[in-house]
């Protein structure tokens, strides 16, 4: 690291309390990094050399590609017939989580604007409500979800899981955030004085300056939907073709002979931990590409929320 | 990979709470400078003024109708719902007919044999978790504000990557650490004793492993939310206190806390409210620990079986509400109370 650098400005030194924090800080930095890097480095082994024990520090040196091609025969192979669940499961997880992205950004935009920047009565019961919900822990609602869907005899099917996944107060919040820093009152009043309708100022003038906002929604409802396990658990559980990844992996745990010998006898696949730990590795891929893709509008972000100072 | 780029950024963001705290702090700085001037012209009754202050309220509730209708399908109507379920009779063999019941689901929530203990165990993690997690989360954020420059915000970017793992993923990261042979964590487990999954896995460690579990998934988030807190202290405050003489540990204790309190405020909130909705923790032990771990170990649990396993709707949907009541009201404590969605701007109109 930098520190030891010497400083043109006035060379720091290397007291006793420095040496301390810093000790701390990366002792506790490496207790957070190198199970993730021996976790990683699991979906790259063999089971032989798991159980052989010969793989050395982290299992790094027992990793190979082909334990990749062989652990994913088995991950691929599991399910009734030639298997082939695990990629259906990726793909109802793309559509949950895609069409919940959409949805929420359909109704966070125009709603985040009206509440930052439109007055009507009952405005700030709608505030309140969002920041309720956001600060809600959304387990709690699922069982009283589970009966309205259930009651509309839609439990199994993936539609009511994306649309209640559309209902993403948090995003609102970004929204309300994004017009409350960035779009000054006065550009809604030159627009009406312009003639422009509340309708037309929100899609001619404010949706052009809202590119940031949008990343930020569609990446942060994005990651709630992927990883989203009770929903998808009480609504979709019935449905073995129709699971999301999240629940998917749970199966997979439920077949390994690790933790259940009797069920994973009857299976033609053998799922070992190298297994589990390369399912994980690649249902967390997507959520990487997202990532990636939104990094640029999230830095930008940042900038934008920068101008506290 | 996705790392180093962000960590030139100045605040890490990846995470929901980080960019609300975030942008929560510049908001609250800055309305006050952005808000037009509160002028007289609001309270005119002009004709005219009738009719913008009309269309202005029909634009608003247009644009908000999407939102409104998710609004009310995702929340609005199965909490109601869920009321109307929860006063009804259950279904019995001998008598199937549903009807009004009154409160009759609710003792049946409460009464039942597993009810209480299912709160004492969220208390018994609770009072393990959420002190460690406060110090963690305090600590941790000020050891990385008291390190300025590249080394600060790699460590903070170093204690942030487990929060991306969330859910399930962190909870297959944990199974592999916790195995007895297969972990890097092995021959500490074998010290100790631990042979099997099982013997890990067991009422009495509940505590610890789910500490060690939420701790890893959440800590690198508050830390930032709680670092953007420290950020938006101006500067002047810290000169002023070292030309007074103030070493690290005196700004850190007695200007850095006090200032962040209403953040240490809301992470403790919002984490309590947390402990009340385990479930996929708890749920898949059970699985991995080959039912060691009781089917209904956590209130959420117990809704799940009440659906699930009995089919008793009315004493699930009970339970749902008595859940929410909690949550909700350690919800409005937040909003209301935490000093952080307060803006003076809502007072004002």
């Amino acid at each position: 690291m930098s520190n030891s650098a010497p400083n043109v400005v006035g060379a720091k030194h290397w007291t006793l309390g420095r040496i301390a924090r810093i000790t701390v800080m990366v002792v506790i930095a490496a207790a957070f990094i190198l199970p993730i890097i021996g976790f990683i480095a699991m979906a790259f082994r063999s089971q032989e050399g798991v159980l052989a024990g010969t793989d050395g520090f982290l299992g790094l040196g027992g990793m190979s590609w082909d334990n990749v091609v062989f652990s994913w025969s088995q991950i691929n192979g599991f399910g009734p017939g030639d298997g082939g669940l695990f990629t259906r499961w990726v793909g109802n997880s793309l559509v949950v989580a895609v069409i919940g992205g959409v949805l929420a950004l359909v109704a966070a935009l125009p709603a985040g604007y009206a509440l930052a920047r439109l007055r009507f009565r009952g405005r700030k019961v709608m505030l309140f409500a969002t920041l309720l919900a956001m600060v809600m822990p959304n387990t709690v609602l699922v069982i009283p979800l589970f009966l309205e869907v259930n009651a509309i005899g839609a439990v199994g099917q993936l539609w009511p899981v994306a649309v209640i996944m559309g209902f993403f107060p948090f995003g609102t919040y970004l929204v309300y955030i994004h017009f409350m820093t960035t779009m000054p009152q006065e550009l809604v009043e030159a627009a009406r004085i312009d003639g422009l309708s509340e309708i037309a100022t929100f899609f001619y003038v404010a949706l052009p300056i809202s590119k940031q906002v949008v990343a930020l929604v569609a990446f942060f409802s994005f990651v709630a939907n992927w990883t989203n396990f009770f929903l998808p658990l009480a609504l979709l559980t019935s449905s073995q073709e129709n699971k999301t990844i999240s629940i998917g992996i749970q199966e997979l745990i439920g077949a390994s002979p690790l933790f259940n010998a009797t069920v994973a006898a009857g299976l033609d696949v053998k799922l070992y931990m190298p297994q589990l730990a390369l399912a994980t590795f690649l249902s967390m891929i997507p959520l990487l590409i997202v990532f990636l893709t939104a990094q640029r509008f999230l830095i930008r972000g940042q900038t934008v929320g920068a101008v506290k100072g | 990979m996705w790392g180093f780029q962000i960590l030139e950024a100045p605040t890490l963001c990846s995470h929901s709470q980080l960019i609300g705290e975030d942008y929560m702090s510049s908001s609250t700085l800055t309305t006050k400078g952005t808000e037009p001037p509160a002028t007289g012209p609001r309270v005119s009754t002009t004709p005219r003024h009738h009719r913008t202050r009309h269309a202005e309220s029909r634009g608003a509730w247009i644009l908000l109708a999407p939102y409104l209708a998710l609004f009310l399908v995702a929340a609005a109507i199965p909490i109601g719902y869920a009321f109307w379920i929860a006063l009804q009779k259950a279904p019995t063999l001998v008598n199937p007919a549903s009807g009004f019941g009154g409160i009759d689901s609710f003792i049946t929530v409460i009464t039942d044999y597993r009810f209480s203990g299912t709160f004492i165990n969220i208390f018994s993690v609770m009072i393990v978790w959420l002190p460690l997690m406060m110090i963690g989360i305090v600590g941790l954020a000020l050891l990385v504000h008291a390190s300025p420059g590249r080394f600060g915000s790699t460590m903070r970017f170093f204690y942030f990557i487990p929060g991306a793992l969330s859910g399930i993923a962190n909870f297959v990261l944990w199974v592999y650490l916790l195995h007895p042979t297969q972990s890097p964590l092995a021959p500490l487990w074998q010290e100790v004793g631990f042979g099997s999954l099982k013997e890990i896995v067991t009422d009495s460690n509940m505590p610890m492993i789910l500490t060690g579990m939420l701790f890893f998934q959440g800590v690198g988030t508050w830390i930032i939310v709680v670092n953007g807190g420290l950020n938006g202290i101006p500067d002047e405050i810290f000169e002023a206190a070292k030309i007074d003489g103030a070493n690290a540990w005196d700004l850190a204790w007695h200007i850095k806390l006090p200032l962040i309190r209403p953040w240490i405020g809301y992470a403790a909130l919002m984490n309590l409210a947390y402990g009340f909705q385990l479930f996929l923790e708890p749920y898949l032990l059970r699985q991995i620990s080959s039912g060691a771990i009781a089917g209904e170990w956590a209130p959420t649990q117990l809704g799940y079986a009440f659906a699930f396993t009995n089919r008793n709707f009315p004493a699930a949907a009970a339970l749902s509400i008595i859940l929410l009541v909690i949550t909700l009201s350690i919800g409005v404590v937040i909003v209301m109370k935490s000093g952080l969605f307060g803006d003076e701007k809502e007072k004002k109109r």
